[in-house]
C-alpha cells in the first residue's frame, strides 16, 4: 500500500459496500486454486527450462545435451511405428488425465466446506466442522448419550446425525430432532439444510 | 482476502488442461487407431518441410544454425520468468499498515497506523476466551483497501455463532480505540489443536 494515501484513515465511514462485502464472502467460500496454480507453474518453468537449455546449445552451435531437437522431430514424426502401443496409450492416458485434472480445477467451482453465518459487522464463515461439532454437543445433550455415540454429517443439501443409544436407554429420535434443528436455526446458516436423524438399533453397552 | 489473481488461475490452469488433455488424446489416437498413424505422417511431413524451410531461410550466410535459435531462447527465458512470476501471486497481499493519514487537519507530516495496533490486542484477546483454542489475525490488502483477518479455532463443540459474537464484539471494541472500520473477515475452523484438546471445560 502507498504510504500517502488518504482514502482509508480516520473518519469511521461505513465498513464496506455491499459488492465489496459479498466479494469478499465468496473468496472465503470457494477455493482460490493456489496449489494446483503453484504446481502447473514450476512444472511448466521446469520444462520450459530444459527446452531453454537445449536451444541455447543450438543457438551457439554445440552438441545437444540429452535429446537432439532434428532427431525428436523425426521420432515424431515415425510416431506409431517407433513406440510399443502400450507404452504409447499409457502415457497418453496419463497426460490426458493430468490435463483433466487442471481443466477440472480451472472449470469447477470448488467450493469449499464452510457456510456463511449472518453478521453485522464484516464477513463471518464457520468450517462444516465446527458446526457439526456444536450439533453433536447439543444431539448428546437431548439423547443424554456419551461423545462417541453421535456422529454428525454435513453437506450442502443435508444435515446427517448418526445415534447410537445406550443399551436399555430408549432414545426418541422425535427430541434430538428437535433440539439439534434448534440449534441449527441459531447458528443462522442460510439456506438451513433438512435435519435427518437416524437412531440405530442396536446399543451401546455401559457408557 | 488475499490477492491471489483467482480469475487468472483459472483461465490459464483451464487451458493448460485443454492442451494436456489434447497432447494425451492425440497419443491414445495413434495407440489405438491404425488408421490415424497415416493421417499424423502426413501432417508431420508437411510441417517438418515447412520448419526446415523456416530454419534454412533465417540461418545468416556463414552461419552453421538459424538465429531462430537464439530468439527461442530469449522467448523461452520470457515465459520461465513469467511463470515464476504467477507463482509469486499466490496468496500475497500482507501488510503492514493499516491505515495513513496524510491530512492531519492542515498540520504537516502524516500519521500511520501499523497492522500489528490491531493484530497484536486481538489476537491476545481472542486468546484468553476459554472456548477459543486458537487465534491468528492478519492484516491484508484487497482491492486496495486494508482489512483484517481473524482465524479462530474454537474448543470442539462450541456453538460458532457465539464464537462469531464474541470476536465480533472485540473488532467494535477495537474500531473504538483505533477510530477506523476496516473491513473484517472471521474464519472459523477446526484443526489437529481443536480435535486434541477437552471439549468441555469447567470453571
Amino acid at each position: 500500500m502507498t504510504q500517502l494515501r488518504n482514502g482509508t484513515a480516520g473518519t469511521g465511514r461505513a465498513a464496506a459496500p455491499d459488492g465489496f462485502r459479498s466479494s469478499l464472502a465468496r473468496r472465503e467460500l470457494h477455493s482460490s486454486r493456489a496449489a494446483a496454480s503453484v504446481v502447473a507453474a514450476f512444472a511448466l518453468a521446469a520444462l520450459c527450462l530444459y527446452v531453454l537449455l537445449e536451444a541455447v546449445l543450438q543457438a551457439l552451435g554445440h552438441p545437444s545435451w540429452l535429446l537432439d531437437p532434428a532427431d525428436f522431430a523425426a521420432w515424431l514424426h515415425r510416431l506409431p511405428g517407433n513406440a510399443s502401443p502400450l507404452v504409447l496409450g499409457a502415457s497418453g492416458t496419463l497426460l490426458l488425465l493430468a490435463g483433466l485434472y487442471f481443466f477440472l480445477q480451472g472449470v469447477l467451482p470448488g467450493r469449499l466446506h464452510r457456510h456463511l453465518l449472518p453478521s453485522s459487522r464484516g464477513v463471518v464463515v464457520v468450517d462444516n466442522q465446527v458446526i457439526a461439532a456444536a450439533l453433536a454437543r447439543r444431539a448428546r445433550a437431548a439423547a443424554n448419550v456419551g461423545r462417541e455415540q453421535v456422529l454428525v454429517t454435513i453437506s450442502r443439501s443435508l444435515i446427517q446425525v448418526q445415534l447410537r443409544p445406550t443399551s436399555g436407554i430408549p432414545v426418541s429420535a422425535a427430541d434430538v430432532q428437535a433440539a439439534v434443528e434448534d440449534e441449527l436455526l441459531r447458528t443462522g446458516i442460510d439456506p438451513v439444510p433438512p435435519v435427518r436423524v437416524r437412531v440405530s438399533s442396536s446399543g451401546v453397552v455401559g457408557q | 482476502m488475499n490477492q491471489t489473481p483467482r480469475a487468472l488461475n483459472r483461465v490459464i490452469l483451464a487451458v493448460l488442461g485443454l492442451a494436456l488433455m489434447l497432447l494425451g488424446g492425440l497419443a491414445v489416437a495413434l495407440a489405438l487407431f491404425p488408421g490415424a498413424s497415416g493421417w499424423w505422417q502426413r501432417a508431420t511431413a508437411g510441417a517438418g518441410e515447412r520448419l526446415g524451410r523456416l530454419l534454412a531461410a533465417t540461418t545468416l550466410p556463414g552461419q552453421p544454425v538459424s538465429w531462430l535459435w537464439a530468439v527461442a531462447a530469449v522467448m523461452l527465458l520470457v515465459l520461465i520468468l513469467l511463470l515464476l512470476a504467477w507463482a509469486a501471486l499466490q496468496g500475497r497481499g500482507r501488510v503492514g499498515t493499516l491505515a495513513v493519514d496524510g491530512d492531519g487537519d492542515g498540520t504537516p507530516g502524516i500519521v500511520s497506523l501499523s497492522a500489528a495496533v490491531a493484530e497484536q490486542p486481538l489476537k491476545a484477546a481472542l486468546q484468553e476466551r476459554p472456548d477459543i483454542v486458537h487465534a491468528a489475525v492478519a492484516a491484508y490488502e484487497y482491492r486496495g483497501v486494508p482489512g483484517l483477518h481473524v482465524r479462530v479455532l474454537p474448543r470442539q463443540g462450541a456453538s460458532p455463532q457465539a464464537v462469531a459474537g464474541e470476536v465480533m464484539d472485540l473488532v467494535e471494541a477495537l474500531d473504538l480505540v483505533v477510530g477506523i472500520h476496516p473491513p473484517v473477515v472471521v474464519s472459523i475452523g477446526s484443526g489437529a489443536r481443536a480435535r486434541l484438546v477437552r471439549a468441555d471445560r469447567v470453571h
